[in-house]
């Protein structure tokens, strides 16, 4: 069990990291130099390889071990980014999620690797393998071992080492220090500082040493290692060894990857990336130690810094020691924000919401059961109860709200493939990505939206010649942006594409038999006509999109999860389509109404505002269906006649209501019986029997114990105008 | 309208051939008429609580019930086979049953007239249904069994609550709701 869970989170996190990993890639094909995105491609096949390997996965390790050498190969600069090597390591990136899936799905984890997939993997390993030199990736080859044009003396290791007097008498041959640092790389030059005039002078010891060395080293080994050489010398000489500028930006990064807990202590932290030596830290450390302490302007008294000392004693360069600092600082942040959050199984927050779910029922009841009893004081009790469930309601909803970035920000891989396949060029933008929804609804928005950006893609999109023609900047536009609206989560996609031909989509439907060639459409009515089953004016259907059935799909998607799906458009302007969705799926506010001998719940946040019908004017007007509200034309629908349960004991007298509600752009009234007021409307699916039940969206079980259906506004529109369509046509 | 939807069949479940064990019917009537189904996917038995129409449904598709917090469709079975709604009376008791749709498992309501009891038909007694000469559809069907020399239908659940088909034929009744206003 514990292990199940443990690969499941290990599963999860690879997937987390895979997103990191395509984010950075992406940005690494804008600019392929940015040193923090080849951190990131490098930090994503580490960590994999490193977690994979706790689980024995070995097939991970192994085609991740090979990946991250490269990465490392390339962000120290030895080898150079291509366009072909991103290529390439996108598709590593979506082998490793292949090979996680399989891992997935595979229960045992002792199932070899599919010859598939090992097929596969071994392809890729053999281009990674032959990157450097073999023909498929040219243009690195061409850059190999030519790294930033540094200028020489940025490679060196600058040794200082200034001989005590006394070093010869304790039997010390500097020359044989030299002789042996030698070994470890090349001596490029030795300059030997001398301090003494004359040698004749009377204070010349001859015994003493007074000889200094300047040296400039080419070298591979560390500073550890350098430093070693030195070993018995530390006694009789000061030594200060300063590392080449190339190995700065090994620190530096190594201070980025450091793991987070190797940071508390500077010293150990420089140690251990190896740009500072146990004896200079010791030394160092010492020096604090004596150092006079300082007296801060707010009467504390504090140490000296030890990164002050070791610049001051020449044992790093500053620089070095300010990303350290930063490092300790990011670290010490990231760790107090990873106490604040904390990873919980999605099913057991489901669970806690439908628990809140039945509370908030069950607190309907006692309302209903202390209303019927009349027992008065009771009442202050139960708003009090009411007041801290419809709190809980919502905090327990909140905690499965998250950011849509995420899900949005995968859309760039989509646009870049699907773009590179059709040769357009298209920048993507994405704002927003911080308004949060439900889980529940980012998880099914993900497919519509994909194929909303598809077409924008493949349609929308003109090729670059075109665009030209057209005066267009070559590149193309597709902007994607989310915000909260009233209780709504609204999604506009936006493209600077050709827009929609109204003609060609009029022909075509009428082609089809969806209009006749009399009716008379608006621009917009006919623009929704695309959301009609069996339309399409790709005339070539492309693997991508354009089969007919795209749209229609993705307006049932949409509308299945209670929002609605708007268009509008400019011939050869672009295109702009707005999805507009509840926040959550599970519990929302509602307003009951009575209508025959049923009660029904419409979503509050589309209700606009109620009105009393007028009897008289009504019943006059019985074939119409619209009133005129303050000057404005709004259709009704009554829905004793839409659903035919009108209640035989009312009377026509009897006053009705009109309840206006919004959705999209659009309004509408309904009539109801009566008014019932506000109600916290846990939403309960119908089942998949009334899959294709248009214009209920759900059910909701009131304090009574009843069943009221939950209407779908925009859905009784539709069905509303189908209805007073086939009545007019009498 | 007589087109056959295929679904998973329950694993239990009798299948038009005859079984070696004796299984255990439950017996209920619909329009004055004996019915029987196979046991194993009766959940439970309930008297008929408030049940919530469902509008622009055909008239087989009774409504939904409030099962201790669930909502669960109720089929009207009179409906379903053809007999007309049913009308509620004391008797009237809703069979719970469990269906399997793909791999999801659904809880239907089917309403009857009355529950009558549980019946043990040996293997010799149910026989195949007969190809027609029934008022009933052929595959509603699953076999006829023997109870004191008179023949009582056994139902195949999975034809009868065939959750594709009760979805699909939404559409139909949509239609002729639709004419029906028009006129």
């Amino acid at each position: 069990m514990n292990l199940d869970s443990a690969r499941q989170a290990f599963i999860e996190e690879v997937a987390e990291l895979l997103q990191l990993m395509e984010d950075a890639l992406l940005a690494l094909e804008e600019n392929p130099e940015d040193p923090e995105s080849l951190n990131e491609v490098f930090r994503a096949m580490h960590t994999i390889k490193g977690t994979g390997g706790v689980f024995g996965y070995t097939p991970i390790v192994d085609f991740t071990h090979t990946v991250e050498t490269l990465m490392d190969a390339v962000r120290s600069g030895r080898m150079a980014l291509s366009k072909a090597l991103i290529e390439t390591l996108f598709e590593c990136r979506d082998h490793t999620s292949a090979l996680i899936d399989f891992i997935a799905a595979d229960k045992t984890g002792t199932a070899p690797l599919s010859s598939e997939l090992q097929r596969a993997g071994d392809a890729l390993l053999a281009r990674l393998g032959h990157a450097p030199v073999a023909s498929p990736l040219p243009v690195a080859a061409l850059n190999f071992d030519t790294p930033k044009s540094l200028p020489e003396a940025n490679d060196l290791w600058m040794i200082s080492l200034e001989f005590k007097r006394d070093a010869l008498r304790n039997g010390m041959d500097p020359l044989s220090f030299l002789r042996y640092l030698g070994s470890l790389g090349e001596l490029v030059h030795v300059a030997t500082l001398f301090p003494i005039v004359s040698t004749a002078s009377e204070h010349f010891d001859p015994e003493s040493c007074y000889l200094s060395f300047g040296i400039a080293f080419r070298s591979d080994a560390d500073k550890r290692t350098i430093a070693g050489v030195f070993e018995f010398a530390d006694e009789d000489c000061e030594i200060r060894i300063l590392e080449p500028d190339s190995a700065h930006h090994r620190y530096i990064e190594l201070l980025e990857t450091i793991p987070h807990e190797q940071v508390d202590c500077m010293g150990d932290l420089l140690v251990s990336i190896g740009a500072l030596t146990p004896f200079e830290l010791v030394r160092a450390l010492k020096t604090q130690e004596t150092a006079p302490q300082t007296i801060d302007s707010d009467g504390s008294t504090s140490k000296r810094r030890l990164g002050e000392i070791l610049v001051e004693q020449g044992s790093i360069k500053p620089n070095v020691i300010e990303h350290a600092v930063k490092t300790q600082e990011n670290v010490r942040a990231k760790r107090q924000e990873e106490n604040r959050v904390i990873r919980v199984d999605a099913q057991r927050l489901g669970h806690l919401i439908d628990l809140v779910g039945e509370l908030v029922t069950s607190s309907a009841a006692i309302r209903v059961m202390v209303k019927r009893a009349g027992i008065d004081n009771m009442t202050e009790v139960v708003d009090g109860v009411d007041y801290l469930v419809s709190e809980i309601r919502d905090n327990a909803l909140q905690l499965r709200m998250v950011a849509i970035g995420e899900s949005l920000s995968r859309f760039r891989r989509v646009v870049r493939d699907v773009s590179q396949e059709l040769g357009k060029s298209i920048e993507l933008i994405i704002t927003g990505g911080e308004t949060e929804l439900d889980k529940t609804v980012v998880e099914k928005i993900t497919d519509p939206l994909t194929h909303l950006i598809r077409n924008a893609v493949d349609h929308g999109i003109e090729m670059p010649a075109i665009r030209q023609a057209a005066g267009k900047l070559t590149t193309g536009t597709i902007h994607l942006n989310a915000y909260h609206d009233s209780g709504h989560i609204v999604i506009e996609i936006n493209d600077d594409g050709a827009g929609l031909d109204a003609a060609r989509i009029r022909a075509k439907a009428e082609l089809k038999g969806l209009i006749k060639p009399e009716d008379v459409l608006t621009h917009e009515e006919i623009l929704r006509l695309i959301f009609a089953p069996g339309l399409s004016t790709k005339d070539q259907a492309t693997n991508l999109s354009g089969r007919g059935v795209g749209m229609d799909v993705v307006r049932r998607n949409i509308e299945a999860l209670r929002g609605t799906v708007e268009l509008e458009s400019q011939f050869g302007i672009g295109t702009k389509i707005t999805i507009i969705l509840p926040l959550t799926l599970a519990i929302i506010e509602g307003f009951l109404v009575g209508a025959g001998r049923d009660q029904y719940v419409i979503p509050l946040s589309q209700v606009a505002e109620c009105v009393e019908m007028n009897v008289n004017e009504t019943r006059k007007h019985r074939g119409e269906h619209y009133i005129n509200l303050r000057g404005e034309v709004l259709p009704f629908i009554r829905l004793t006649d839409l659903f035919e349960n009108a209640d035989s004991t009312r009377t026509v007298n009897q006053r009705e209501s009109l309840v206006v509600v919004r959705f999209g752009h659009h309004k509408m009234g309904l009539v109801v019986d009566t008014l019932l007021g506000e109600l916290q409307t846990v939403i309960k699916p119908l089942g998949k029997l009334f899959e294709r039940l248009r214009g209920v969206a759900g059910a909701t079980i009131l304090g009574t114990g009843d069943i009221a259906l939950i209407l779908d506004v925009a859905e009784l529109a539709t069905i509303g105008h189908i209805h007073r369509h086939s009545i007019s046509k009498q | 309208m007589g087109q056959l939807v295929a679904s998973k069949p329950t694993s239990q479940m009798v299948h038009g051939e005859v079984s070696d064990e004796v299984t255990q019917y439950l017996t209920f009537s619909v329009a004055d008429e004996r019915l029987a189904m196979s046991i194993n996917a009766v959940k439970e038995i309930i008297e008929t609580p408030q049940v919530t129409r469902v509008p622009m449904t055909p008239d087989y598709i009774r409504g939904v019930i409030n099962l201790r917090g669930s909502v669960v469709p109720v089929i009207d079975l009179g409906a379903r086979l053809g007999r007309g709604s049913l009308v509620l009376t004391k008797r009237s008791c809703i069979v719970l049953v469990e269906v399997q749709v793909g791999d999801d498992s659904h809880v239907l309501g089917m309403l009857v007239d009355e529950v009558k009891n549980i019946l043990d038909i040996p293997p010799e007694d149910v026989k195949l249904p007969p190809e027609f000469g029934s008022e009933i559809r052929t595959d509603f069907i699953e076999a006829m069994g023997r109870v004191d020399d008179v023949f009582v239908i056994i139902l195949s659940v999975d034809h009868v609550l065939s959750v594709q088909e009760l979805a699909a034929l939404r559409h139909f009744t949509e239609d002729t709701t639709l004419s029906n206003s028009s006129e």
